[in-house]
């Protein structure tokens, strides 16, 4: 073949690439029930509660690239090594997890987790935490097939990152094969473009887009986690019209009616409703979790506060005797720089602020949430002890009672429990999909020392390793008792 | 967070908006709004379902929901179906 033919083959081979190249459609559903293996967390039955459901423990993993997947697997493996003996039988905490938020750098490990469960000990650390992501991505943008991918229209930078996360992470595994897996339901967040609501890979909500997430590429949902504005662009899903047999759930319905007395309830069932399709084609465009939620406490928040959660449905069936919700934070704090200068800031520092501000400030307000929710718990379970015990002591009829009083406790990790001058060092760290080895290994240590050091979770090991019941606690008192 | 009780002469599950939570004659707790409660089978209950507004409860003065007991003759095949 001449230099020219050559020539003339590439160019047509490109022309036909560019118009071929379309990023991956999500596949529709045909009707509600007719998924073998929906990604929904088990359903509850009153009567017959699940052992799994005493110690109901939550792992969120936050945002902060391979910072952030680092210190989640630090958490993990040290939550493996920690034995609680439950029921004479030899089981670690992390056994006892039943369900992980991940967020971007956080949602990889998530993930990986929920699929390959203790093989992610063997083989996470080579397949994400060390490589250099970012360079494989540039690497993999300059290719020249790839190139003329990247001309289409429908196919963008994003849908090259979730093709190398497809292939050489996550081995195409599909949601069918996480769903397989049973606990922990794992979640993965993104951000709707449209509106900055929550969006949750989960078929909770891939039913209002009338689609089949069984299907779905897991490695696909991490990308849309991590696609962070101006950086990537976002991970685009179609919305079909509903599947035959699909109706609002009530849940949503009931949360539209009374939007003032309770408009966080109503904002979350109106941003469902708008995920779904009308007479138009209808396209949900997906950028970085941590734009709506950089610690991914929410959607376990949700599960807690909503009354299709299936938190609050395991409390109130009092299935639950122990409810542990650990907050792995990777956020940083680098020094400051902006303040220091008198011209105004450019058009970049911008854009980076403008799409990172909302995240800390948002996660500060989250933890505090999680913490009031908890103890307006324990307050509500004290009153009515405190009632009853009197009562009793006059021979009165008691109140009537939750049906089972729940200890609760929230640990959250980051690097401001460190002690200066280290943790500056880690809140310096900057968000990338690429840290140099000695890093990544330190922030794996770190997230054992921290938890370690806790007192909360101190207080937490004392009891899960000194009681005779689960929930029976050991005498002390406070969060994590 | 609300407190509910649902009162019936037995013991029963409870589904809020769709689901199910708890027993009858327990404190559950809720977000404040609207919720449709009703009972799980058998469908000797009335009313077949009622929706509440919840707001300003306490754990030690929850909302109060009542169901009774239907005689058997009033049974309807399936909740809100003609007998």
């Amino acid at each position: 073949m001449t230099c020219r033919a050559r020539l003339g083959a590439l160019v047509l081979a490109s022309a036909v690439a560019v118009g071929c190249a379309h990023y991956p459609l999500n596949a529709p559903i045909a009707a509600v029930g007719s998924v073998g293996t929906a990604y929904r967390f088990p359903a509850m039955v009153t009567d017959r509660p699940d052992p799994a459901d005493e110690i109901f423990v939550c792992l969120s993993f936050s945002g902060g690239g391979t910072r952030a997947a680092a210190f989640a697997y630090g958490a993990l493996l040290r939550l493996r090594d920690i034995e609680i003996g439950r029921a004479g039988s030899h089981r670690s905490l992390l056994d006892e997890v039943d369900c992980i938020a991940g967020i971007s750098g956080g949602a990889f490990t998530a993930a990986y987790y929920g699929l390959h469960r203790a093989d992610t000990f063997t083989s996470f650390y080579d397949r994400f935490l060390v490589r250099d992501i970012q360079r494989e991505l540039a690497l993999s943008a300059l290719n020249p097939v790839n190139l003329a991918r990247l001309a289409s229209p429908y196919f963008s930078r994003i849908d090259l990152a979730a093709e190398l996360y497809d292939t050489s992470v996550f081995e195409h595994a599909t949601y069918a094969a996480l769903a397989k897996r049973g606990r922990p339901f794992v979640i993965l967040h993104a951000t709707s473009m449209a509106n900055g609501a929550p969006f949750e890979f989960t078929q909770d909500e891939f039913d209002f887009l009338g689609s089949d997430l069984g299907a779905f590429p897991v490695g696909r949902a991490a990308a849309a986690s991590s696609a962070f504005p101006f950086l990537l662009s976002p991970v685009s899903l179609r919305s079909y019209p509903p599947a035959a047999g699909f109706v609002i759930p009530p849940a949503v319905t009931a949360a539209l009616e009374t939007r003032e007395m309770n408009p966080s309830r109503y904002t979350w069932a109106r941003q469902r409703l708008d995920l779904m399709a009308g007479k138009d084609e209808k396209w949900v465009h997906l950028l970085d979790g941590g734009l709506a939620d950089n610690i991914g406490l929410r959607s376990i928040l949700r599960a807690y506060d909503r009354s299709d959660g299936f938190i609050a449905q395991r409390i109130n069936a009092g299935h639950i005797k122990r409810l542990i919700v650990i907050a792995v934070n990777a956020r940083t704090d680098p020094p400051e720089q902006l303040s220091r200068q008198e011209r105004s800031p450019g058009l970049a520092d911008v854009f980076m602020k403008t799409a990172t501000v909302s995240m800390e400030s948002l996660s500060a307000d989250t933890i505090d949430y999680a913490i009031n929710r908890q103890s307006e718990r324990e307050q509500a379970q004290t009153n009515i002890r405190v009632c009853n015990e009197r009562l009793t002591g006059c021979g009165a009829a008691p109140f009537p009672t939750f049906a089972q009083e729940i200890r609760t406790c929230f640990v959250e990790i980051s690097f401001e429990g460190l002690p200066s001058p280290g943790r500056e060092e880690f809140l310096a760290l900057p968000t990338t999909f690429a840290l140099p080895e000695e890093t990544v290994k330190r922030l794996i240590a770190l997230a054992g020392t921290l938890l370690d050091s806790s007192p909360s979770f101190g207080k937490l090991l004392r009891a899960l390793q000194g009681e005779a019941l689960p929930g029976a606690g050991v005498g002390e008192r406070g969060n994590c008792s | 967070m609300e407190y509910v009780i649902v009162r019936f002469p037995e013991t029963r599950e409870v589904r809020v908006d769709g689901v199910p939570h708890g027993r009858t004659n327990i404190v559950m707790q809720f977000e404040p709004g609207s919720h449709v409660v009703t009972l799980g089978p058998p469908w000797n209950f009335a009313p077949v379902e009622q929706k509440v507004l919840l707001y300003n409860t306490a754990a030690l003065d929850p909302y109060r929901i009542e169901f009774r007991i239907l005689p058997p003759a009033a049974i309807p095949i399936s909740p809100g179906s003609p007998l």
